[in-house]
């Protein structure tokens, strides 16, 4: 008897598993990708809805329900036009409000120069290190530290630098004249800070990123264009440049991400008050008052704003891949 | 072919079958795993500080000693240290409907918003008369004004302690430039603005140390709350005009922060730090401190005065055993006064200003409506407002009592360092400004920080900073 049932048993276990043995490759390939995509279903996409849902609803700061009746899309005008009740703006067109205190500049203008620069620098690390000297190995070693450092050390040092109490940095840039005697509790000082600890610790990323795209490149290529009588410059534009512009896109989309939703870096060096990133404001909406449903608007507002910029990428990377660049 | 060699057509070296089976067991054990977990003890629970975890086994035997049941176990838990990540904690906790823990220790500057949505228990129905006539009658009015219903007037929280900010100084750096405290009765009579401001100045001239004055102006829930509103007190302004307003009606209480007596608050501080031919400084006061205080918190305004760097500082009682332990001071080098004024108590532009000021800081303890022994928990806090169980607080974890009776009646030899200083306590504590909390505070408090912030660092003036403040406090009002 019991032996029939094992032999049943086995059998059920068996009939699936002949099945999948003898489905295509593709079909195999999106039946192990299904869980991760319904996984991913579940983290991202319902939270996303959900999230845009509670952003249509009012404001309930004085009920237990911390959301109200449905307003549809008053919080998005109001972030839109400057009025707002957070403590930050999202956005105001009128610029009564600073523009480094509206967090969609904050935040664009963060982006924007920390991926230029980081672009530029780790594009030249990467030159360096592609070429074959004595102790290379100990320069990608310097190079590749600051990456390791965790994020919340890496801003602490900075607080640090420039903290009225033990710091040093904040003498020396006043001395210069770049910074006033409060740089951690003035925006423009403080927004510099930020950007320049990012630059500091992710340059790397991108050297490493470029580095790998460089080293795939045939180096026959170089011969030819030697033997051919092309200039540095000319190898540069016509081999490194073509060849390296998918990786060098893919680096930048994934630091553009990143830059994008900036947060843990300024709350610990500056705080959220002197440089709010839209990051920033939903979690001081959020965490601070209660009015949980423009925080939902201003999460919503700042996913669309990274996707429309992940598409401008995607858009640039096709037409690499299409070999328009 | 070999299955286990690898080429360009065969990736893995594993079957289909085997894959699958392996994935398939690690997650039903990961899931078998996630089970589990939960359950606990018949025990009230209460979320507190780390400092009433360390001296439970004193706190809940002088609970049972004043009447608790011994049926009833008391479990203490502790919460985390930083107030803002607290308040999260029990905003989850309460929104979720959970049961765990029984009772909150909250900071007064945030019980109300729990306690207009109905959140917390209503103490008034449940306590019994006598103890609901010892809270009204003998408790600190300020503080039982922070634990109760801004509109019915209902007990929700039961005062834990109150806590007073008081000037911290360095007495033999004072006797040492020729003054004398002790003579000129400093522990007890608050001294002007003014004078302090002279005296601190030449304090700090003489003896050369880093710091005339230290205290907390970052841009903080802090400055909102506690410094600038006790300062502009004494100079006789106020956020919402007469103090009666401060807990509300929202909406319909006037915004008094755009006038002279706020500005003039202002513009001291920027004379203190820059001093008086300063931009919108006040030209009546000496420098005694610099830009430095632009980006402290209650600890970095300390570690300077503690170090022995400053001659004044303005900090809660918590910094007293910490100076005495740390910076290694005795009653020879180091005491505490009153907050200073700039008008006299009663001769300010609304009522309940004016004269030396405290902000009223502390914490109460409220009940989970969600608890399963609703009737235990009641019968805890009716044990906790019992005289020797305040002392035993006292005495063992620090915190002073919510019955300022009872702080003047403590034995001085029975509560550390804090001892030496119960005259100035009780003055402090009769002279405080509790914090304007009402359920649209959260709101305005970083809007009240970030205004008053930018006037002090200069980015605006005064009249400017205030008059947007203005603006932004009545949109929010208007918002509710």
């Amino acid at each position: 008897m019991s032996t029939d049932t094992d032999r049943t048993s086995a059998s059920l276990l068996a009939r699936p598993l002949n099945w999948l043995e003898t489905r295509s490759d593709a079909a195999f390939a999106y039946l192990l990708l299904g869980p991760a995509f319904l996984l991913l279903a579940v983290v991202a996409f319902y939270p996303l809805v959900q999230t845009f849902r509670f952003s249509l609803r009012a404001d309930a700061i004085l009920s237990a329900d911390p959301f109200g009746e449905f307003i549809g899309f008053k919080h998005y005008v109001d972030l839109l036009t400057g009025d707002a009740l957070l403590p930050q703006q999202f956005l105001d067109p009128s610029f009564q409000t600073p523009v480094l205190q509206q967090a969609l500049f904050v935040t664009l203008a963060f982006a924007i120069l920390s991926v230029l620069f980081e672009t530029a620098i780790g594009f030249g690390q990467a030159l360096i290190l592609d070429q074959d000297f004595r102790g290379r190995r100990w320069v990608r070693v310097a190079i590749i530290i600051p990456y390791a450092i965790p994020i919340v050390i890496q801003a602490m040092i900075f607080y640090l630098m420039f903290s009225t109490r033990v710091g040093f940095a904040t003498d020396f840039m006043q001395s210069i004249g770049v910074f006033g005697s409060n740089p951690l509790s003035t925006t423009s000082d403080a927004f510099l800070i930020v950007l320049v600890a990012d630059v500091w610790k992710t340059s790397a990323f991108m050297a490493l990123l470029i580095l790998a795209g460089l080293q795939s490149i045939d180096r026959q290529l170089y011969d030819v264009a030697k033997v051919t009588g092309a200039s540095p410059w000319q190898r540069f534009k016509y081999i490194t440049l073509p060849l390296i512009s998918g990786p060098l896109l893919v680096a930048m989309l994934f630091r553009t991400m990143d830059a994008m939703r900036i947060y843990g870096l300024i709350d610990a060096t500056a705080g959220c008050q002197t440089v709010p990133s839209m990051t920033c404001l939903v979690v001081t909406a959020f965490n601070q008052t209660r009015r949980w449903a423009s925080a939902s608007a201003v999460a919503f507002l700042t996913a669309v704003v990274i996707s429309v910029i992940v598409l401008l990428y995607l858009v640039g990377l096709r037409d690499s891949e299409s070999g328009m660049t | 072919m070999n299955r286990y060699q690898v080429s360009s057509e065969s990736v893995s070296g594993v079957s289909r079958r085997r894959f699958v089976k392996t994935a398939g067991a690690a997650g039903v054990a990961l899931t078998l795993a996630g089970c589990g977990g939960g359950g606990g003890d018949d025990s009230i629970t209460l979320t507190a500080d780390q400092q009433y975890k360390n001296a439970e086994d004193a706190v809940v035997q002088a609970l049972h000693d004043a009447g608790l049941s011994d049926d009833i176990d008391v479990t203490i838990q502790a919460g985390d240290f930083e107030s803002g990540n607290r308040r999260e904690q029990f905003v989850s906790t309460l929104d979720a409907g959970r049961s765990d823990p029984d009772i909150f220790m909250m900071d007064s500057g945030w019980t109300i918003p729990f306690i207009v949505r109905d959140q917390v228990l209503n103490l008034s129905e449940e306590l019994s008369q006598e103890t609901l006539d010892y809270v009204n009658n003998d408790y600190l009015s300020a503080a039982v004004q922070t634990a109760s219903h801004p509109q019915s007037g209902d007990l929700y929280g039961l005062p834990l302690f109150p806590d007073y900010p008081v000037m911290h100084y360095r007495k033999d750096l004072v006797e040492e430039a020729g003054y004398d405290p002790e003579g000129e009765n400093w522990a007890t009579e608050p001294m002007t603005w003014q004078r302090f401001a002279e005296i601190a100045a030449d304090v700090w001239d003489q003896s050369g140390v880093e710091y005339g004055f230290t205290t907390q102006a970052d841009s903080y829930v802090g400055l909102s709350c506690c410094t600038f509103s006790e300062t502009m007190t004494s100079w006789g302004g106020s956020y919402f005009g007469d103090h009666e307003n401060l807990f509300g009606p929202i909406g319909d209480r006037p915004i008094t922060v755009n006038e002279q007596p706020v500005h003039d608050t202002i513009r001291m501080m920027r004379s203190f730090m820059n001093g008086p031919d300063a931009d919108n400084a006040h030209p009546d006061y000496p420098k005694i401190t610099n830009t430095d205080i632009l980006e402290w918190t209650e600890e970095d305004a300390r570690a300077p005065f503690t170090n022995g760097n400053a001659v004044f500082h303005r900090n809660w009682p918590y910094a007293i055993p910490v100076n005495f332990e740390d910076g290694a001071f005795d009653d020879a080098d180091y005491s505490v006064m009153p907050i200073p004024y700039a008008v006299e108590e009663g001769e300010g532009s609304y009522q309940g200003t004016g004269g030396s000021s405290h902000a009223l800081g502390g914490w109460h303890l409220t009940i989970n409506p969600n608890s399963d022994r609703t009737d235990d928990a009641v019968q805890v806090l009716e044990s906790f407002a019992n005289e020797s169980v305040m002392n035993t607080i006292f005495e063992e974890v620090g915190n002073p009592p919510p019955v300022p009776e009872v702080l003047e009646n403590a034995n001085p030899d029975n509560v550390g360092p804090i001892g030496n200083f119960l005259d100035t306590m009780a003055v402090a504590a009769r002279n405080t400004v509790p914090r304007p909390v009402t359920a649209v505070w959260p709101d305005q408090s970083p809007v009240v920080a970030e205004e008053v912030h930018n006037a002090y660092l200069g980015d605006k003036s005064p009249s400017k900073a205030m008059s947007d403040l203005e603006g932004r406090l009545e949109e929010l009002e208007q918002s509710v």
